[in-house]
């Protein structure tokens, strides 16, 4: 680089960039491997048929219950407060273990084919995003709320029926699964938590 | 390889996946796969990793096909699955990448570099692409690689524009940098 006078920035992407255009291929034996996955993993979940209308307003049409522990109940105020004013109201138990970072996926029931489900982690972090299947493994596109009380996180999604994988970032960088949750390994050996919602 | 199904737009294929015909996925992943090949090498620094990147965002696409509202967009929908799998494949491997930056450096140190010609290597490029964070190795690749409209860029990884050309212009400025120090060494 030091043989090249000082250069602006298009010019340089450009001259980088060019060299990592290299082209790169797989054969068909990728085809091959991924028909073979893909018969070998369960068959493709049906209950996520396409929805009528937009996903982020299909669960607030319909009813719905939440339930939470009432120590759930007090470190997650700020956030049931948001929810009771979409509609939600039951109250019940939960689990939640107070000393060590734990994390509580709750569904709550709906008679459509999505359901709301509150997503918390308690432990310690700067932020929290949760990511999974229902939201394209998005490391941004979902970050958890703090709920005002030490260490505890909280975010609603509306989730389909069926089997559905995630897990959370914490400080952007800690891949960290429900510990209270069935677990599943990728090719990598990586866990991910199992969610069944609606089944 | 169905000659058949070539010719299927590919909203016709992904219902017919839907349907359980594994072959019109297949097809699909024939008709996108070598655009995604090289964004997920250069995203994760090796053909194996990619390999098991791709296959592991298409078998997720698969799972997820009747989440796929704009079938007719199938390929820019893949493409987000794909560019999340290669972020969350970095960000898992975070401290993987660290250890073989550290241990590469070492090698670098005892190593007798041959006289640089007058260019700039693809392992130079790629070990400097490496070195960025995922969000600007991504938003560099995507724009100067790839040649995606900063539009196009917003729609994939759901950035603002101006974000991504403040981490496209960050990371032009650290590749000029990691380069500068690899070739005055």
């Amino acid at each position: 680089m030091s043989e090249h006078p000082r250069e602006n920035d298009d010019v340089f992407a450009e001259r980088v960039a060019s060299v990592l255009r290299a082209p790169e291929r797989f054969d068909d034996d990728f085809e091959r491997s991924l028909v073979d996955a893909i018969h070998s993993d369960r068959p493709i979940d049906r209950s996520t048929e396409p929805r009528r209308g937009a996903l982020s307003f299909a669960w607030w049409s319909t009813p719905r219950r939440m339930d939470v522990s009432p120590v759930m109940a007090l470190a997650l105020a700020a956030s049931i407060a948001a929810v009771a004013a979409l509609g939600a109201s039951n109250l019940a138990p939960a689990r939640i273990a107070a000393t060590t970072p734990s994390i509580v996926a709750q569904a709550a029931s709906a008679p459509d084919t999505v359901t709301l489900v509150r997503f918390v982690f308690v432990g310690p972090a700067k932020s929290v995003s949760l990511v999974g299947d229902f939201n394209a493994w998005g490391a941004d596109a979902t970050p958890l709320h703090s709920t005002g009380v030490k260490g505890a996180w909280t975010v609603s999604v509306p989730v389909p029926s069926g089997r559905h994988e995630y897990a959370f970032i914490v400080d952007g960088a800690r891949w960290v699964p429900d510990p209270y949750a069935p677990t599943s390994s990728d090719d990598f050996d990586t866990k991910s938590s199992v969610l069944m919602v609606g089944t | 390889m169905s000659n058949s199904l070539t010719s299927v737009p590919d909203e016709h294929l992904v219902q017919a996946s839907l349907r359980g015909e594994v072959e019109a996925f297949a097809e699909l992943s024939r008709r996108y796969r070598d655009h995604y090949t090289r964004f997920a090498v250069r995203m994760v620094g090796n053909r194996d990793d990619a390999e098991d990147v791709l296959q592991s965002a298409f078998i997720r696409a698969y799972r997820a096909l009747a989440r796929c509202r704009e079938p007719d967009r199938f390929g820019a929908w893949l493409y987000q699955i794909v560019a999340n799998e290669c972020r969350t494949f970095v960000v898992r491997h975070a401290r993987r990448e660290k250890r073989l930056a550290r241990d590469q450096l070492a090698i670098q140190a005892i190593a007798v570099e041959p006289e640089f010609d007058d260019g700039d290597t693809l392992a130079d490029v790629q070990h400097a692409l490496l070195q960025l964070d995922v969000e600007q190795r991504e938003a560099f690749l995507m724009k100067h690689v790839e040649q995606l409209s900063y539009e196009e860029i917003a729609e994939i990884t759901g950035d603002g524009i101006s974000a991504l050309k403040m981490r496209v212009k960050r990371a032009c400025a650290r590749l000029r940098e990691i380069l500068e120090e690899v070739h005055d060494v």
